[in-house]
């Protein structure tokens, strides 16, 4: 067995103190880059960098890849505490982690976050250990075709997302769409529906405006109904009333069918963790005994966005490892933290650096296992926090979310960009308009266009439907979206 | 007094000193340099202009007495980083990492911003452009891709972007080959590898750099004087009998009018750095040529490429001018559709302001903004030269969708009686002008004094009204995040520019 051979050697690489507690600090500051809105696994790595130069290899990277993994799940946290996706792949865990959180059952949707983290987290490491070649095929697969079906897939999820009216969805989305085209043109070097306005040249900035839509939107909508005034006004939390394993463990089927569909969607290069989360979400409602529940604070709904997400983790190093090509924003980084340390990314890396591709496996498991336990003792911390009057939590959100906005960039304009969404938010979810629509148009909008513009110049229309690829996908999305409509059809019947 | 008391009280003092920390230390020390010299690079970390600035700032160490740091602004091509090194005082504390792309982005992006209000230090590498293909096309020499390029299939190339140094080489080489390409731009260098291995096209523009760890590709031809001592089998387009020069240079430049003592100061320290040994290292290790010009030489050298560039650009037709509609039009044709869709709602709605709903309003701005984005559309032009799909189809695609919906939202609305609770939003509003000022004042005074007042008389808005824990949550949050930002994650929030 090779791959035992392989991995020992990637234990003994692992396995000295420097590594491990490289391990542990990465962990716990990726959970505090997670819990920080405007602060994206990837910003996480980049702020790491600079202090890896000083490293071995092995434990640079040890680190890099612990901040990566951990702040993916950090970032469900304050999705689930206050609405507040800390990064853009936990948008969907706001769907039914904050509605748990409402009717006071937080640490239901914590430990089940938690959970499915791990769990994915884990699955995405076994895969990217034992699948990594034949994955690299299915990711150099994908061409623009592929992409742009992809997109179209992520879109028809919205009918899962609407809720009550498809119509307020339809537009939601629409809204997203076509905000994300302003901004530089995905062929010509000119810029589209800016008004001059030089900081709109490349566009909007997507992590203020998730955190103006969400953050911002929840907490104007709930002081105008009067929640945050009153002093005393506190989400009710009952202590005592841990979620029993038995539950959990119900969900491990949800979890493991989760944690693949994140891996597979997070190896394809520039499709990334974030629509991952949402193919999760809406196949976990599609195959669900209660889809009624989702939206309303399912469990199901906490775990499957949670595992998709960490299992993507293992899934970005694929490409990264195989091809030599960065999945996503945050492989990009190690990329160059690879390069720094004079390590060629790519097939090569594996013959001639075994040791320290396995050790770097080998981490992902133990990083996986101590996230765990840290996130554990971190919930009675979040719950504290839930617990505090809303009149003292909404100001310190909002200054955080001014923070969040503005060190992504240091740029004062994107602060100005999340009171702008903040306010759409507020006014959308006034009229029960749905706000993770605008989400996933955002997410969605450039994918479909550069992959639609960029097929068009390379062949026609109909190439979308003779790839084998691309056709599979398409007929993917046309099932998910009218899945919904017809279990209605069917629960109406019968 | 009680625990609560003390700890408000020693929050308060712990914050003082944290002010004082944090202002107290500036404007310190006279002569150049007396504080550690930024270097401003346009792209993420990782990138190479980003590793050559931290090889730059870590072999600096040994030669400079304070410290040079890599502070990454990325955006619209190095416009945004440009902008940034020009809105910072020419005290000789800020670099710009510069790269050969910066000449056409400036003239693409018609900027604001122009290369003449830097002072160009010194250059620092030669990066060849490289013509690199998969190795299943099997292709030795330039002889190969233009016997292949002969064939029946229009050869296709690719590369990240249209307009960029990639792009333009490529317009180069097939002239100087006398082979007509199609060019496709995959947006990113890793796109396009990934398009090269798919075998979707027969050449990749890019640098040396980017077969790195992938045995499965080829360089072809780089376009220098000599060979890469790093790359000795690689042939030069010289050798071949083609006359062509095409490299990314890299280099430094600060904006113009800094003091004398620190341009010298600077280019001393580079020099030294290009002569350490540990320099040449990197150079080989990123299959670049060390090329140190001073100031003058490296200023030649732009003012020859802009002319060269130009000439290329025009001939791509991406000069060619769209016209902009001056701002003021724009938002005249706005407020027009704005008050023609409320008349139209009214219309609706039998001219009773009341009875149009609160869906009917946001369906009708959903309906003004997409008339608005939809002329826009129409003023788009694109040059005929390029091999592009129209900019205008995906945005009309969506407002059409959004307009068709909003329509159907506004007549299945009036058929339903939407009865909705109202609350005030009063204090909404004020929350929002509330942020509005504390925005402002950010950049004037810093986040360290405007932060705690915002966070009391936001809660004191709220009717929040224990005053320790009012005290303990706004300091302390400053605090708090001081250790996270500053301490952990090495980030600086605004000390506001009217203290500094």
């Amino acid at each position: 067995m090779e791959i035992i051979n392989d991995l020992w050697l990637g234990l003994q690489e692992f396995g000295h103190i420097l590594p491990i507690t490289m391990m542990f600090i990465g962990v716990i500051i990726g959970i505090v880059v997670g819990v920080l809105p405007g602060l994206s696994p990837s910003i996480g790595v980049a702020l790491m960098l600079p202090v890896t130069f000083g490293l071995d290899p092995i434990s640079a990277l040890v680190l890099l890849v612990s901040v990566y993994l951990a702040s993916n799940y950090g970032g469900s946290i304050t999705a689930i505490a206050i609405n507040t996706p800390g990064t853009p792949g936990a948008v969907a865990t706001t769907f039914d982690g904050y509605e748990l959180t409402k009717q006071g059952k937080p640490l239901h949707a914590l430990i089940t976050s938690l959970t499915a983290s791990t769990i994915g987290g884990l699955v995405g490491t076994i895969i990217l250990i034992l699948f990594s070649v034949p994955l690299a095929s299915l990711a150099l697969s994908f061409e623009s075709y592929e992409y742009f079906a992809l997109g179209v897939f992520g879109l028809t999820i919205i009918s899962s997302l609407a809720g009550k009216s498809p119509l307020k969805g339809f537009i939601s989305s629409g809204i997203g769409l076509l905000l994300i085209t302003i901004g530089f043109d995905t062929q010509l070097p000119f810029s589209r529906f800016t008004m001059d306005i030089p900081n709109l040249a490349d566009g909007i900035e997507f992590i203020p405006a998730l955190i103006g839509l969400f953050a911002l939107g929840e907490i104007f909508y709930s002081i105008e109904k009067g929640d945050g005034i009153k002093a005393e006004k506190t989400t009710k939390v009952d202590l005592s009333d841990t979620l029993p394993i038995k539950q959990v463990l119900k969900l491990k089927g949800l979890m493991l069918k989760s944690s693949i569909i994140g891996t597979l969607v997070g190896c394809i290069p520039g499709a990334g963790g974030t629509i991952a989360t949402f193919i999760a979400y809406d196949s976990a409602k599609n195959s669900s005994k209660h889809p009624e529940k989702f939206g309303k604070g399912s469990l199901e709904g906490v775990a499957a966005p949670e595992a998709a997400n960490n299992g993507s983790v293992g899934g970005a190093l694929v490409p990264l490892l195989t091809l030599g090509i960065p999945g996503s924003a945050s492989t990009a980084v190690l990329i160059g933290a690879l390069m720094i340390h004079k390590l060629n990314p790519g097939p090569e890396l594996f013959d001639k650096e075994p040791g320290l591709v396995y050790g770097i496996f080998v981490s992902l498991f133990f990083a996986n296992i101590f996230m765990f336990f840290v996130g554990m003792m971190g919930n009675k911390l979040w719950i504290k926090i839930i617990a505090a009057p809303k009149s003292l939590l909404y100001p310190i959100i909002l200054a955080l979310s001014f923070i969040g906005s503005y060190f992504i960039q240091n740029s004062v304009f994107d602060v100005g960009i999340c009171i702008v969404f903040g306010i759409m938010g507020w006014l959308l979810k006034r009229g029960d308009f749905p706000t993770a629509p605008v989400v996933l148009g955002l997410i969605l909008g450039k994918m479909i266009e550069e992959n639609l513009r960029l097929s068009l110049i390379k062949g026609e229309w109909i190439d979308f439907f003779t790839r084998p690829g691309s056709l599979i996908i398409i007929m993917l999305a046309l099932i998910s979206f009218f899945m919904p409509y017809i279990k209605k059809k069917i629960v109406r019947n019968g | 007094m009680n625990v609560k008391n003390f700890i408000a009280g020693l929050i308060f003092v712990f914050y003082i000193v944290l002010l004082g920390y944090l202002y107290l230390g500036i404007g310190q020390g006279r002569t150049y340099p007396a504080r550690p010299i930024s270097i401003i690079v346009h792209s993420k970390p990782g990138s190479a202009i980003d590793y050559m600035s931290r090889k730059v700032a870590e072999i600096a160490r040994k030669y400079s007495d304070v410290a040079f740091v890599v502070d990454n602004r990325a955006g619209t091509q190095g416009l945004v980083a440009m902008q940034h090194v020009l809105d910072i005082k020419a005290d000789g504390y800020t670099l710009l990492g510069v790269t050969k792309s910066f000449v056409s982005t400036v003239m693409v992006n018609k900027s604001k911003v122009s290369l003449r209000d830097f002072q160009f230090i010194a250059n620092m590498v030669s990066d060849p452009e490289a013509l690199i293909s998969n190795k299943v096309r099997n292709f030795s020499s330039l002889q190969d891709i233009i016997n292949d390029a002969k064939g029946e299939k229009q050869q296709v190339w690719i590369g990240p972007g249209t307009g960029s140094r990639d792009h333009l080489m490529a317009l180069v080489t097939s002239e100087t080959l006398g082979i007509d390409v199609k060019w496709i731009d995959y947006k990113s260098g890793p796109q396009s590898i990934l398009a090269l291995l798919r075998d979707e096209a027969a050449v990749y523009v890019g640098n040396p750099a980017d077969t790195k760890g992938k045995s499965n590709l080829d360089i072809i031809s780089i376009a220098s004087d000599k060979r890469l001592e790093s790359l000795p089998d690689v042939p030069t387009f010289k050798e071949q009998g083609y006359n062509l020069n095409e490299s990314m240079w890299r280099g430094f430049a600060f904006k113009k009018g800094v003091p004398n003592e620190a341009v010298e100061y600077v280019t001393n320290v580079l020099q030294k750095v290009v002569n350490d040994p540990e320099w040449a290292n990197y150079c080989d290790d990123t299959y670049v040529f060390s090329n140190f010009e001073k100031q003058e030489e490296f200023t030649a050298r732009i003012i020859q490429e802009v002319d060269e560039t130009n000439y290329y650009l025009n001939k791509a037709g991406l000069l060619a001018t769209y016209q902009k509609e001056s701002v003021i039009h724009i938002i005249l044709v706005l407020v027009i559709i704005a008050i023609t869709v409320l008349l139209l709602l009214l219309a609706f709605n039998k001219f009773k302001i009341s009875n149009i709903n609160y869906d009917q309003y946001i369906a009708g701005g959903i309906i003004t903004i997409s008339l608005f984005f939809y002329y826009q559309t129409v003023l788009f032009e694109i040059p005929s030269t390029l091999n592009v799909t129209s900019p205008a189809l995906i945005p009309r695609i969506w407002i059409t969708i959004l307009l068709v919906i909003s329509i159907l939202l506004i007549f299945k609305s009036k058929t339903k009686n939407i009865n909705r609770v109202h609350y005030s939003p009063k204090t909404v509003l004020i929350i929002i002008i509330y942020l509005i000022i504390y925005l402002v004042a950010m950049q004037w005074v810093g986040y360290y004094f405007t932060t705690p007042i915002f966070i009391l008389s936001t809660m004191y808005l709220l009717k929040y009204k224990k005053v320790t824990f009012m005290i303990i949550n706004a300091f302390g949050f400053v605090l708090f995040s001081y250790f996270i930002f500053n301490q952990l994650l090495h980030i600086d929030l605004p000390l506001g520019w009217l203290l500094m």
